[in-house]
Protein backbone atom coordinates (compact mmCIF):
# COMPACT_ATOMS: atom_id res chain seq x y z
CA UNK A 1 0.00 0.00 0.00
CA UNK A 2 1.20 3.50 -0.73
CA UNK A 3 2.25 5.59 2.20
CA UNK A 4 0.35 8.86 2.56
CA UNK A 5 2.54 11.73 1.46
CA UNK A 6 3.42 14.49 3.82
CA UNK A 7 2.50 17.95 2.59
CA UNK A 8 3.53 21.13 4.34
CA UNK A 9 1.60 24.37 3.85
CA UNK A 10 3.55 27.56 4.36
CA UNK A 11 0.55 29.74 3.59
CA UNK A 12 -1.07 32.19 5.96
CA UNK A 13 -4.51 32.27 4.33
CA UNK A 14 -6.76 29.52 5.68
CA UNK A 15 -9.15 30.00 2.76
CA UNK A 16 -6.42 29.26 0.25
CA UNK A 17 -5.06 26.35 2.26
CA UNK A 18 -8.39 24.68 3.03
CA UNK A 19 -9.47 25.16 -0.58
CA UNK A 20 -6.37 23.44 -1.84
CA UNK A 21 -6.74 20.62 0.70
CA UNK A 22 -10.33 20.13 -0.51
CA UNK A 23 -9.18 19.84 -4.12
CA UNK A 24 -6.41 17.42 -3.24
CA UNK A 25 -8.72 15.27 -1.11
CA UNK A 26 -11.01 14.74 -4.09
CA UNK A 27 -8.06 13.66 -6.21
CA UNK A 28 -7.77 10.37 -4.31
CA UNK A 29 -4.20 11.13 -3.28
CA UNK A 30 -3.44 10.04 0.26
CA UNK A 31 -1.76 12.71 2.30
CA UNK A 32 -1.12 14.20 5.68
CA UNK A 33 -0.68 17.90 6.18
CA UNK A 34 1.29 20.16 8.47
CA UNK A 35 1.15 23.93 8.74
CA UNK A 36 4.22 26.10 8.87
CA UNK A 37 4.58 29.81 9.43
CA UNK A 38 8.32 30.21 9.04
CA UNK A 39 11.28 28.46 7.44
CA UNK A 40 12.13 27.12 10.88
CA UNK A 41 8.69 25.54 11.09
CA UNK A 42 9.24 23.87 7.73
CA UNK A 43 12.51 22.44 8.91
CA UNK A 44 10.88 21.11 12.07
CA UNK A 45 8.02 19.54 10.08
CA UNK A 46 10.54 17.83 7.84
CA UNK A 47 12.57 16.53 10.74
CA UNK A 48 9.48 14.95 12.27
CA UNK A 49 8.38 13.25 9.10
CA UNK A 50 10.03 13.64 5.72
CA UNK A 51 8.04 16.06 3.56
CA UNK A 52 7.25 15.20 -0.03
CA UNK A 53 5.73 18.48 -1.03
CA UNK A 54 5.78 22.01 0.31
CA UNK A 55 3.22 24.59 -0.77
CA UNK A 56 4.64 27.99 -0.10
CA UNK A 57 3.41 31.54 -0.43
CA UNK A 58 6.26 33.23 -2.32
CA UNK A 59 6.00 36.32 -0.13
CA UNK A 60 7.75 34.25 2.53
CA UNK A 61 10.79 34.20 0.27
CA UNK A 62 10.92 37.99 -0.28
CA UNK A 63 14.08 39.35 1.28
CA UNK A 64 14.82 35.84 2.51
CA UNK A 65 15.94 34.12 -0.67
CA UNK A 66 19.31 33.19 0.85
CA UNK A 67 17.65 31.42 3.76
CA UNK A 68 15.25 29.78 1.33
CA UNK A 69 18.01 28.49 -0.92
CA UNK A 70 19.95 27.16 2.02
CA UNK A 71 16.89 25.31 3.30
CA UNK A 72 16.08 23.94 -0.14
CA UNK A 73 19.60 22.55 -0.47
CA UNK A 74 19.52 21.15 3.03
CA UNK A 75 16.19 19.33 2.73
CA UNK A 76 16.76 18.15 -0.85
CA UNK A 77 13.84 15.74 -1.26
CA UNK A 78 10.69 17.87 -0.96
CA UNK A 79 9.32 19.66 -4.02
CA UNK A 80 8.47 23.32 -3.63
CA UNK A 81 5.28 24.64 -5.20
CA UNK A 82 4.45 28.35 -5.04
CA UNK A 83 0.89 29.53 -4.39
CA UNK A 84 0.59 32.64 -6.49
CA UNK A 85 -2.27 35.08 -6.05
CA UNK A 86 -0.49 38.38 -6.06
CA UNK A 87 2.43 39.86 -7.93
CA UNK A 88 5.82 38.29 -7.30
CA UNK A 89 9.19 38.93 -8.80
CA UNK A 90 10.01 36.39 -11.51
CA UNK A 91 13.36 35.86 -9.85
CA UNK A 92 11.66 34.55 -6.74
CA UNK A 93 9.25 32.31 -8.62
CA UNK A 94 12.12 30.78 -10.55
CA UNK A 95 13.53 29.40 -7.31
CA UNK A 96 10.53 27.07 -6.97
CA UNK A 97 9.93 23.72 -8.65
CA UNK A 98 6.46 24.73 -9.85
CA UNK A 99 3.71 27.25 -9.23
CA UNK A 100 -0.05 27.16 -8.87
CA UNK A 101 -2.02 30.32 -9.52
CA UNK A 102 -5.33 31.25 -7.95
CA UNK A 103 -7.20 30.80 -11.24
CA UNK A 104 -5.92 27.26 -11.97
CA UNK A 105 -8.65 24.62 -12.34
CA UNK A 106 -8.76 21.66 -9.90
CA UNK A 107 -7.77 19.33 -12.77
CA UNK A 108 -4.68 21.38 -13.56
CA UNK A 109 -3.67 21.47 -9.92
CA UNK A 110 -4.13 17.73 -9.41
CA UNK A 111 -2.24 16.76 -12.54
CA UNK A 112 0.56 19.14 -11.60
CA UNK A 113 0.82 17.65 -8.11
CA UNK A 114 0.73 14.09 -9.47
CA UNK A 115 3.40 14.80 -12.03
CA UNK A 116 5.64 16.57 -9.56
CA UNK A 117 5.60 13.77 -7.01
CA UNK A 118 6.24 11.07 -9.61
CA UNK A 119 8.90 13.02 -11.37
CA UNK A 120 11.07 9.93 -11.57
CA UNK A 121 10.12 8.69 -15.07
CA UNK A 122 12.03 5.40 -14.62
CA UNK A 123 9.68 4.36 -11.85
CA UNK A 124 6.63 4.66 -14.05
CA UNK A 125 8.27 2.64 -16.75
CA UNK A 126 9.28 -0.18 -14.46
CA UNK A 127 5.77 -0.69 -13.15
CA UNK A 128 5.00 -2.33 -16.48
CA UNK A 129 7.38 -5.21 -15.93
CA UNK A 130 6.93 -6.68 -12.48
CA UNK A 131 9.08 -9.71 -13.22
CA UNK A 132 12.50 -9.91 -11.63
CA UNK A 133 15.44 -9.82 -14.01
CA UNK A 134 18.17 -12.47 -13.79
CA UNK A 135 20.54 -10.04 -12.15
CA UNK A 136 17.92 -9.06 -9.61
CA UNK A 137 17.40 -12.72 -8.78
CA UNK A 138 21.18 -13.08 -8.24
CA UNK A 139 21.06 -10.17 -5.81
CA UNK A 140 17.90 -11.46 -4.12
CA UNK A 141 19.49 -14.88 -3.48
CA UNK A 142 22.42 -13.27 -1.70
CA UNK A 143 20.23 -10.85 0.27
CA UNK A 144 18.05 -13.76 1.35
CA UNK A 145 21.03 -15.70 2.69
CA UNK A 146 21.85 -12.75 4.90
CA UNK A 147 24.73 -11.09 3.08
CA UNK A 148 25.37 -7.36 3.51
CA UNK A 149 25.38 -5.00 0.52
CA UNK A 150 29.17 -4.77 0.53
CA UNK A 151 29.55 -8.56 0.43
CA UNK A 152 27.01 -8.85 -2.38
CA UNK A 153 28.85 -6.19 -4.36
CA UNK A 154 32.13 -8.07 -4.00
CA UNK A 155 30.60 -11.41 -4.92
CA UNK A 156 28.87 -10.15 -8.04
CA UNK A 157 31.64 -7.76 -8.96
CA UNK A 158 29.39 -4.72 -9.03
CA UNK A 159 29.35 -1.48 -7.05
CA UNK A 160 27.48 -1.09 -3.77
CA UNK A 161 25.43 1.56 -5.48
CA UNK A 162 24.24 -0.94 -8.09
CA UNK A 163 23.35 -3.44 -5.36
CA UNK A 164 21.21 -0.82 -3.64
CA UNK A 165 19.46 0.06 -6.92
CA UNK A 166 18.72 -3.63 -7.56
CA UNK A 167 17.33 -4.03 -4.06
CA UNK A 168 15.12 -1.01 -4.47
CA UNK A 169 13.74 -2.34 -7.73
CA UNK A 170 13.17 -5.82 -6.29
CA UNK A 171 11.17 -4.39 -3.39
CA UNK A 172 9.16 -2.21 -5.70
CA UNK A 173 8.28 -5.11 -7.97
CA UNK A 174 7.28 -7.68 -5.37
CA UNK A 175 6.15 -5.41 -2.53
CA UNK A 176 8.50 -6.82 0.09
CA UNK A 177 11.18 -4.73 1.76
CA UNK A 178 12.57 -6.46 4.85
CA UNK A 179 15.37 -9.01 4.60
CA UNK A 180 13.37 -11.66 6.45
CA UNK A 181 10.42 -11.05 4.12
CA UNK A 182 12.66 -11.35 1.07
CA UNK A 183 14.04 -14.61 2.44
CA UNK A 184 10.56 -16.11 2.64
CA UNK A 185 9.84 -14.94 -0.89
CA UNK A 186 13.07 -16.50 -2.18
CA UNK A 187 12.21 -19.83 -0.55
CA UNK A 188 8.65 -19.79 -1.90
CA UNK A 189 10.00 -19.10 -5.40
CA UNK A 190 12.66 -21.80 -4.88
CA UNK A 191 15.53 -19.41 -5.54
CA UNK A 192 17.11 -20.76 -2.39
CA UNK A 193 16.40 -23.80 -0.26
CA UNK A 194 15.24 -23.68 3.32
CA UNK A 195 18.41 -25.53 4.34
CA UNK A 196 20.68 -22.71 3.12
CA UNK A 197 19.24 -20.32 5.66
CA UNK A 198 18.78 -22.60 8.62
CA UNK A 199 22.47 -23.47 8.54
CA UNK B 1 -9.33 3.87 3.24
CA UNK B 2 -8.73 7.44 4.41
CA UNK B 3 -11.02 9.00 1.85
CA UNK B 4 -14.22 7.69 3.32
CA UNK B 5 -17.71 9.07 3.36
CA UNK B 6 -17.28 9.51 7.10
CA UNK B 7 -18.49 12.82 8.34
CA UNK B 8 -16.34 15.46 9.94
CA UNK B 9 -17.47 15.31 13.55
CA UNK B 10 -18.77 18.02 15.84
CA UNK B 11 -19.21 17.90 19.64
CA UNK B 12 -23.01 17.94 19.62
CA UNK B 13 -23.36 14.69 17.61
CA UNK B 14 -24.65 11.67 19.45
CA UNK B 15 -21.72 9.47 20.41
CA UNK B 16 -23.62 6.29 19.55
CA UNK B 17 -24.37 7.61 16.04
CA UNK B 18 -20.71 8.46 15.55
CA UNK B 19 -19.74 4.88 16.37
CA UNK B 20 -22.52 3.28 14.35
CA UNK B 21 -21.17 5.21 11.38
CA UNK B 22 -17.60 4.00 11.99
CA UNK B 23 -17.29 1.07 14.42
CA UNK B 24 -13.50 1.48 14.65
CA UNK B 25 -14.25 4.31 17.04
CA UNK B 26 -15.01 1.64 19.64
CA UNK B 27 -11.23 1.55 19.98
CA UNK B 28 -11.23 5.27 20.73
CA UNK B 29 -13.66 4.66 23.60
CA UNK B 30 -11.47 1.90 24.97
CA UNK B 31 -8.25 3.88 24.68
CA UNK B 32 -9.85 6.84 26.48
CA UNK B 33 -11.40 4.55 29.08
CA UNK B 34 -14.97 5.58 28.16
CA UNK B 35 -17.48 2.90 29.08
CA UNK B 36 -20.65 1.80 27.31
CA UNK B 37 -23.67 2.00 27.33
CA UNK B 38 -23.61 5.46 25.88
CA UNK B 39 -27.35 6.17 26.11
CA UNK B 40 -28.37 9.19 24.06
CA UNK B 41 -25.42 11.33 25.10
CA UNK B 42 -23.53 13.62 22.77
CA UNK B 43 -19.77 13.51 22.35
CA UNK B 44 -19.48 16.64 24.48
CA UNK B 45 -21.58 15.21 27.31
CA UNK B 46 -19.54 12.01 27.30
CA UNK B 47 -16.35 14.06 27.54
CA UNK B 48 -17.64 16.13 30.46
CA UNK B 49 -18.70 12.99 32.29
CA UNK B 50 -15.32 11.36 31.82
CA UNK B 51 -13.37 14.52 32.58
CA UNK B 52 -11.81 14.63 29.12
CA UNK B 53 -10.97 17.62 26.95
CA UNK B 54 -13.69 17.65 24.27
CA UNK B 55 -11.36 19.16 21.69
CA UNK B 56 -8.90 16.31 22.22
CA UNK B 57 -11.47 13.56 21.89
CA UNK B 58 -12.94 15.29 18.86
CA UNK B 59 -9.57 15.58 17.16
CA UNK B 60 -8.74 11.90 17.75
CA UNK B 61 -12.22 10.85 16.61
CA UNK B 62 -11.80 12.82 13.41
CA UNK B 63 -8.47 11.06 12.83
CA UNK B 64 -10.38 7.78 12.94
CA UNK B 65 -12.78 9.25 10.41
CA UNK B 66 -9.99 10.05 8.01
CA UNK B 67 -9.17 13.68 8.81
CA UNK B 68 -5.63 14.61 7.97
CA UNK B 69 -5.18 17.94 9.67
CA UNK B 70 -4.48 17.13 13.31
CA UNK B 71 -2.32 19.78 14.90
CA UNK B 72 -0.86 20.46 18.32
CA UNK B 73 -1.96 24.11 18.16
CA UNK B 74 -5.31 23.36 19.78
CA UNK B 75 -3.79 21.78 22.85
CA UNK B 76 -1.92 22.88 25.91
CA UNK B 77 0.67 21.19 28.09
CA UNK B 78 -1.93 19.88 30.50
CA UNK B 79 -3.37 17.68 27.72
CA UNK B 80 -0.13 15.72 27.67
CA UNK B 81 -1.23 13.48 30.52
CA UNK B 82 -4.45 12.46 28.77
CA UNK B 83 -2.59 11.88 25.49
CA UNK B 84 0.02 9.70 27.14
CA UNK B 85 -2.66 7.70 28.95
CA UNK B 86 -4.46 7.18 25.68
CA UNK B 87 -1.34 6.00 23.89
CA UNK B 88 -0.43 3.68 26.74
CA UNK B 89 -3.87 2.07 26.66
CA UNK B 90 -3.57 1.53 22.94
CA UNK B 91 -0.22 -0.18 23.55
CA UNK B 92 -2.03 -2.63 25.75
CA UNK B 93 -4.48 -3.31 22.93
CA UNK B 94 -1.60 -4.11 20.60
CA UNK B 95 0.47 -6.24 22.90
CA UNK B 96 -2.23 -8.05 24.87
CA UNK B 97 -4.88 -8.46 22.25
CA UNK B 98 -4.18 -8.00 18.61
CA UNK B 99 -0.60 -9.31 18.28
CA UNK B 100 -1.29 -12.50 20.27
CA UNK B 101 -4.44 -12.92 18.19
CA UNK B 102 -2.56 -12.77 14.92
CA UNK B 103 0.17 -15.07 16.19
CA UNK B 104 -2.46 -17.53 17.25
CA UNK B 105 -4.10 -17.54 13.83
CA UNK B 106 -0.73 -17.95 12.10
CA UNK B 107 -0.04 -20.96 14.32
CA UNK B 108 -3.40 -22.43 13.34
CA UNK B 109 -2.40 -21.88 9.72
CA UNK B 110 0.75 -23.94 10.31
CA UNK B 111 -1.41 -26.82 11.52
CA UNK B 112 -3.36 -26.81 8.27
CA UNK B 113 -0.68 -25.81 5.83
CA UNK B 114 2.34 -28.08 5.73
CA UNK B 115 4.44 -26.13 3.27
CA UNK B 116 7.82 -25.64 4.82
CA UNK B 117 7.67 -21.86 4.35
CA UNK B 118 5.10 -21.65 7.14
CA UNK B 119 7.88 -22.15 9.66
CA UNK B 120 9.51 -19.02 8.30
CA UNK B 121 6.29 -17.05 8.41
CA UNK B 122 5.78 -17.93 12.03
CA UNK B 123 9.33 -16.92 12.79
CA UNK B 124 8.92 -13.72 10.79
CA UNK B 125 5.95 -12.72 12.88
CA UNK B 126 7.58 -13.68 16.18
CA UNK B 127 10.66 -11.59 15.34
CA UNK B 128 8.43 -8.73 14.31
CA UNK B 129 6.44 -9.00 17.55
CA UNK B 130 9.61 -8.90 19.60
CA UNK B 131 10.76 -5.81 17.75
CA UNK B 132 7.45 -4.07 18.32
CA UNK B 133 7.36 -5.06 21.97
CA UNK B 134 10.78 -3.53 22.38
CA UNK B 135 9.58 -0.30 20.79
CA UNK B 136 6.40 -0.22 22.89
CA UNK B 137 8.43 -0.82 26.03
CA UNK B 138 10.78 1.97 25.05
CA UNK B 139 7.84 4.34 24.75
CA UNK B 140 6.27 3.09 27.99
CA UNK B 141 9.50 3.30 29.94
CA UNK B 142 11.32 6.25 28.38
CA UNK B 143 9.17 8.51 26.23
CA UNK B 144 5.95 8.60 28.24
CA UNK B 145 7.56 9.08 31.67
CA UNK B 146 9.74 11.77 30.11
CA UNK B 147 6.67 13.64 28.80
CA UNK B 148 4.89 13.27 32.14
CA UNK B 149 8.04 14.41 33.96
CA UNK B 150 8.31 17.56 31.85
CA UNK B 151 4.73 18.45 32.69
CA UNK B 152 5.31 17.88 36.41
CA UNK B 153 8.43 20.03 36.33
CA UNK B 154 6.53 22.84 34.61
CA UNK B 155 3.87 22.69 37.28
CA UNK B 156 6.44 23.05 40.06
CA UNK B 157 7.74 26.47 40.95
CA UNK B 158 11.41 25.60 40.53
CA UNK B 159 11.84 23.47 37.48
CA UNK B 160 14.94 21.33 37.16
CA UNK B 161 15.61 20.67 33.52
CA UNK B 162 17.19 17.36 32.69
CA UNK B 163 18.57 16.63 29.30
CA UNK B 164 16.42 14.42 27.12
CA UNK B 165 17.58 10.85 26.76
CA UNK B 166 15.41 10.15 23.80
CA UNK B 167 15.79 11.23 20.22
CA UNK B 168 12.90 11.92 17.91
CA UNK B 169 14.80 10.54 14.94
CA UNK B 170 15.25 7.13 16.54
CA UNK B 171 11.56 7.07 17.24
CA UNK B 172 10.67 7.80 13.62
CA UNK B 173 12.90 4.96 12.42
CA UNK B 174 11.00 2.49 14.62
CA UNK B 175 7.66 3.54 13.19
CA UNK B 176 8.75 3.09 9.58
CA UNK B 177 10.06 -0.36 10.40
CA UNK B 178 6.83 -1.45 12.03
CA UNK B 179 4.75 -0.42 9.04
CA UNK B 180 7.16 -1.92 6.54
CA UNK B 181 7.01 -5.42 7.98
CA UNK B 182 3.22 -5.35 8.14
CA UNK B 183 3.20 -4.61 4.42
CA UNK B 184 5.63 -7.46 3.77
CA UNK B 185 3.48 -9.95 5.64
CA UNK B 186 0.36 -8.87 3.82
CA UNK B 187 2.03 -9.24 0.45
CA UNK B 188 3.41 -12.67 1.32
CA UNK B 189 0.01 -13.94 2.49
CA UNK B 190 -1.89 -12.53 -0.44
CA UNK B 191 0.49 -13.00 -3.33
CA UNK B 192 3.08 -15.67 -2.70
CA UNK B 193 2.62 -18.22 0.08
CA UNK B 194 1.31 -21.54 -1.27
CA UNK B 195 -2.10 -22.40 0.12
CA UNK B 196 -3.38 -25.55 1.80
CA UNK B 197 -6.77 -25.48 3.51
CA UNK B 198 -5.92 -22.18 5.12
CA UNK B 199 -7.76 -19.55 3.13
CA UNK B 200 -10.24 -18.74 5.89
CA UNK B 201 -7.44 -18.40 8.43
CA UNK B 202 -5.51 -16.27 6.02
CA UNK B 203 -8.50 -13.97 5.65
CA UNK B 204 -8.63 -13.68 9.43
CA UNK B 205 -4.99 -12.68 9.57
CA UNK B 206 -5.48 -10.11 6.83
CA UNK B 207 -8.50 -8.63 8.59
CA UNK B 208 -6.59 -8.40 11.86
CA UNK B 209 -3.63 -6.81 10.12
CA UNK B 210 -5.96 -4.24 8.60
CA UNK B 211 -7.48 -3.49 11.98
CA UNK B 212 -4.04 -3.20 13.49
CA UNK B 213 -2.79 -0.90 10.77
CA UNK B 214 -5.85 1.31 11.08
CA UNK B 215 -5.13 1.93 14.76
CA UNK B 216 -1.34 2.10 14.39
CA UNK B 217 -1.69 4.76 11.74
CA UNK B 218 -3.74 6.98 14.05
CA UNK B 219 -1.42 6.16 16.93
CA UNK B 220 1.61 7.45 15.06
CA UNK B 221 -0.22 10.54 13.84
CA UNK B 222 -1.08 11.39 17.44
CA UNK B 223 2.55 10.96 18.41
CA UNK B 224 4.05 12.82 15.46
CA UNK B 225 1.58 15.67 15.11
CA UNK B 226 0.46 16.25 18.68
CA UNK B 227 2.60 14.65 21.36
CA UNK B 228 6.06 15.41 19.99
CA UNK B 229 5.30 19.09 19.26
CA UNK B 230 3.90 19.46 22.79
CA UNK B 231 6.98 17.81 24.29
CA UNK B 232 9.23 20.10 22.26
CA UNK B 233 7.29 23.14 23.42
CA UNK B 234 7.51 22.05 27.08
CA UNK B 235 11.26 21.58 26.69
CA UNK B 236 11.53 25.10 25.28
CA UNK B 237 9.51 26.61 28.09
CA UNK B 238 11.56 24.83 30.73
CA UNK B 239 14.78 26.06 29.19
CA UNK B 240 13.41 29.59 29.13
CA UNK B 241 12.37 29.57 32.79
CA UNK B 242 15.75 28.41 33.95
Amino acid sequence: MNKPMHIVFAESSDIVMEGLVGILTKSGLKFQISKAKTFDDIEICHSRKNCDLIFINPSLIHNNSKVFNALKCQLQTPKWVGLVYSFHDQQILSLLDAIITISDSPETIISLVKSIINSDPLQEHKKLLDVLSEREIDVLKLVATGLANKEIADKLNISIHTVITHRKNISQKIGIKSVSGLTIYAVVKKFISLETITE
Amino acid sequence: MYQTTNIYLSPDLKMSDIILNNPYLMLLLEHFGIEVPLQEKSLQEICLENDLNTELVLTFANLYNGANNASADLFSHKDVLAIVNYLQKSHRYYSEEIYPNILNTIRQMSLMNHHKEMVLVEKFFMDYMNEVTEHLNYENEVVFPYARGLFEQLKNESPVFRKSTYAVSEYKEHHNDIEEKLDDLRNLLLKYLPQENDQVLRRKVLFSLYELEYDLNIHSQIEDLILIPLVTSMEKQLKATR
